[in-house]
């Protein structure tokens, strides 16, 4: 049992209704029973209808640690919208961060009444590479969206975080999480998620 | 066993554990989950409650009763719950009482910042604070155990950093102990606080107290873990978490019970540390009280005293008076994209999106923005609002919102307002859940006082916000079962108004002709617009979809402020993931070129 850092410092984000939550529960739940302390800082709220939200994780073998990450100070980013995982790089980014990063844009408000500009996809990725250490990208709303689901971006996304080989998480501990979230019926579309995302992931 | 608890969930496996048989609450964010955890036991009693006030009292009963009982509740909660809970500080509460109450610094979804720490000391009742999940869950039993002790009610006070977050919680018992038989003793003396036996309660109260400062002494979760000795930390809840990280070689007094405060543990603590200070959320609390024991202790002259602190605050104040050395190196940030901002809006199929378009439309209120302060010279409306997801109202496309001070507010703000003989319409908007919460009376007052004002009641049949918890209007009770409901329309009419009007939330005519009628009208008027929450309710089967040809650009359904309807580089369309379809249809009803239709999600697919 080792990772990286000590804390390790992961910071889940994404829009309001992606299943933020969940996916962080999910991973959360997997290492702790790998033997890690695990603690997890979550905004919601209001801010769950549509707004920016994200989840801090810091994973430790010596102690439980608050659940907040400092500025600058977090090891890897996992963004399920590419917008939202460039704001957090500029909050919590440094020349050693990993981003896991979902290519499909979400747009604000403000751009779609026109009165903001969202950022053009391609500068917006060349932003989060020129930020990051290490930068995968996934498209898992195309995928989702194939599947027939755009619920599971969030499942295909922690399958793009296994198979960056990032963090110590494995895939048989996540399907087992899954087991005990999921009603059974949906697990086969979760699990195939799952796998879409560990398969499709591309620097 | 190990579980992965957030403290919320923590608090409710500690007070299940601890034997709790009667759970009361009203959902407030970030105290909501302790409640939703507790319910899901069908061998104790938990309720949504109709208000915090009510909520406290129904726990007292309990305890009156000789079961354990807990009120949960938010930080502006117990401002409505005061009353009964000054009262229960007071008399005698028999069996243990426990008043979980969240606080939110920050503000993450509350209206206001207060620091409830000073209700222990208002009350003169012991108060814990866990600083994690683990606490949480360890504390309940002592929670419980210190209120029977004492015959007093216990404050566990935690806040959204505390509720919401998970960590690690070795649970000690999967059972919860068995029921007592309830019983009530005749004994006026404790439980009917005429002045002659209130009178009597004081000087044990003040007696209870010192037994109480005594009891902190010994209480094994106020801990001092000595480090280098020339810093003493005194510190309590999350922020206890925030320090260690900053100060790791520190010595501190991690107090889990933050009041009465044990003098001599910290008498002991200061003698033995060269510089002394206390790290602590929000108001000097616990430095002001540990001042007045005259102990010397710094630590709100330079850690702020708003917002929530977090590791990189307390690093930043620290530097500023010498305690860290100065650094200058910044994190790195490229800036040259400007990031638009994302707040939180309606959903798509939201049933308060035709009646906001409506007040919007209507009101003149859709070019209203900051820069033009005097909202009332532009608009023939002022609109009083409430606590909800409709408080969304107040942002741009709609600016259908002027004020929004409490639960239930709106009502009693535009009486007011109209009583000044301002020459504008008021309009209250309220939900459905609070309405019950506190509209009720705010509406006896207006119709008593002949108010001409209208009052809409978006009764979207949920408690929304907070995630979707019943209430009286929904006849379903907080452990799923079905009740009875309280019918808006009757409980409206019966309390006086005749001008009652019922219309469907997604039906743009009715809607309009509502607004219109009772903005004509010189007799006060009560509008519910009936539609359930877009979360609840299935999508229909249908999306819509935009005509290109037809469509003209005009930018009338993007005033909708629906997510659903999205801009391309040359046209508008709408994501059929999104749209509610049939279920909504206001986009479509509201297109002035009918270049909105519906079309079976298949086929809507294909045409992206």
């Amino acid at each position: 049992m080792a990772i990286s850092c000590d804390p390790l410092n992961v910071v889940i984000c994404g829009v309001g209704g992606q299943g933020n939550i969940l996916i962080s529960g999910l991973i959360g739940n997997a290492l702790m029973k790998t033997g890690y302390h695990v603690t997890i800082g979550e905004t919601f709220g209001a801010s769950q209808r549509g707004g920016a939200v994200f989840s801090t994780l810091r994973i430790s073998t010596k102690r439980r640690y608050g659940p907040l990450i400092p500025q600058g100070k977090a090891h890897l980013i996992l963004g399920l919208e590419p917008l939202e995982t460039l704001r957090m790089l500029q909050q919590y980014g440094n020349p050693g961060v990993v981003c896991v990063a979902n290519t499909h844009p979400i747009l604000t408000i403000g751009a779609l009444s026109e009165k903001e500009e969202y950022p053009d996809s391609s500068e917006l990725k060349k932003a989060i590479v020129k930020l990051s250490r290490l930068a995968w990208f996934v498209d898992a709303t195309g995928i989702a969206s194939k599947l027939g689901a755009t619920i599971v971006v969030n499942i295909i996304m922690v399958g793009a975080l296994i198979g960056s080989d990032q963090i110590a998480l494995k895939k048989e501990d996540v399907e087992n999480e899954m087991w005990n979230t999921f009603p059974h019926g949906k697990m086969k579309l979760n699990l195939r998620a799952l796998e879409m995302g560990i398969n499709n992931i591309k620097l | 066993m190990i579980k992965l608890l957030s403290g919320n969930e923590a608090l409710a496996m500690g007070a299940y554990h601890a034997g709790v048989k009667v759970a009361t609450a009203y959902p407030g964010t970030p105290s909501t989950e302790i409640l939703e955890s507790l319910a899901r036991h069908d061998d104790i009693y938990a309720e949504w409650s109709t208000n915090e006030k009510v909520a406290m009292e129904v726990a007292m009963g309990a305890a009156f009763a000789g079961i354990r009982s807990l009120v949960s509740l938010k930080q502006v909660g117990l401002n409505v719950a005061s009353d009964p809970f000054m009262a229960a500080s007071t008399m005698a509460v028999n069996a243990g009482i426990v008043i979980a109450c969240a606080d939110d610094p920050g503000i993450h979804s509350s209206q206001n910042e207060q620091d409830d720490r000073h209700y222990a000391k208002l009350a003169k009742v012991p108060m814990l604070e866990p600083s994690d999940s683990q606490e949480a869950y360890e504390f309940m039993s002592y929670a419980f155990d210190i209120s029977e002790r004492f015959d007093i009610p216990t404050l566990m006070l935690t806040t959204t950093r505390i509720s919401h977050s998970k960590s690690v919680v070795q649970v000690r018992q999967e059972q919860t102990p068995p029921a007592k038989q309830a019983d009530f003793h005749y004994d006026v003396e404790k439980y009917v606080m005429l002045p002659v036996y209130a009178q009597l309660r004081y000087s044990l109260i003040e007696e209870r107290l010192t037994k109480l400062a005594a009891f902190a002494e010994t209480f094994p979760f106020n801990q001092v873990s000595w480090g280098e000795r020339h810093l003493g930390i005194i510190t309590s809840g999350v922020a206890y978490q925030y320090a260690r990280e900053v100060f790791p070689q520190a010595s501190f007094l991690k107090l889990g019970m933050t009041y009465p405060l044990p003098k001599n543990l910290l008498l002991n603590f200061a003698a033995q540390v060269h510089r002394l200070l206390v790290i602590e959320e929000l108001d000097p609390f616990l430095q002001e009280n540990i001042q007045a024991l005259g102990i010397k202790v710094t630590g709100k002259e330079f850690i702020p005293r708003t917002g929530e602190l977090n590791v990189d605050i307390i690093e930043k104040a620290s530097r500023s008076v010498g305690l860290l050395p100065e650094i200058s190196s910044q994190p790195l940030k490229d800036m040259s994209i400007k990031l638009p901002k994302r707040p939180p809006q309606l959903c798509p199929g939201c049933p308060h999106t035709g009646i906001f378009f409506t007040l919007s439309t209507l009101g003149k209120r859709s070019s209203l923005t900051k820069s033009q302060v005097k909202t009332a010279k532009e608009s023939p409306l002022v609109i009083t609002g409430d606590i909800g997801c409709y408080t969304l109202g107040t942002y741009s496309p709609f600016n259908a919102m002027d004020t929004c001070a409490c639960m239930g507010a709106s009502i009693g703000n535009a009486l007011g307002m109209e009583k000044t003989g301002i020459a504008k319409k008021l309009i209250a908007v309220i939900g459905d859940s609070t309405f019950m919460h506190s509209g009720i009376t705010g509406l006896v007052n207006a119709v008593y006082s002949e108010g001409q004002i209208t009052i809409v009641i978006l009764d979207n049949r949920t408690t929304a916000m907070t995630g979707h918890q019943d209430h009286p209007g929904t006849g379903i009770s907080a452990q799923g079962k079905k009740t009875r409901a309280i019918d808006l329309e009757q409980l409206v009419r019966g309390i006086g108004v005749s001008d009652v009007r019922v219309v469907d939330a997604f039906n743009m005519k009715q809607l309009r002709n509502a607004v219109r009628g009772a903005v004509d009208s010189t007799e006060l008027s009560v509008i519910i617009v009936r539609g359930t929450c877009a979360m609840l309710a299935p999508k229909g089967s249908a999306s819509m979809v935009i005509d290109a040809e037809k469509c003209n650009l005009c930018g009338i359904c993007l005033q909708l402020g629906c997510s659903a309807i999205q801009r391309g580089k040359k046209q508008l369309y709408i994501d059929s993931a999104l749209c509610a379809g049939d279920r909504c249809t206001i986009c479509q009803q509201i297109c002035p070129r009918q270049a909105i239709h519906l079309k079976s999600r298949v086929e809507s697919v294909k045409l992206l």
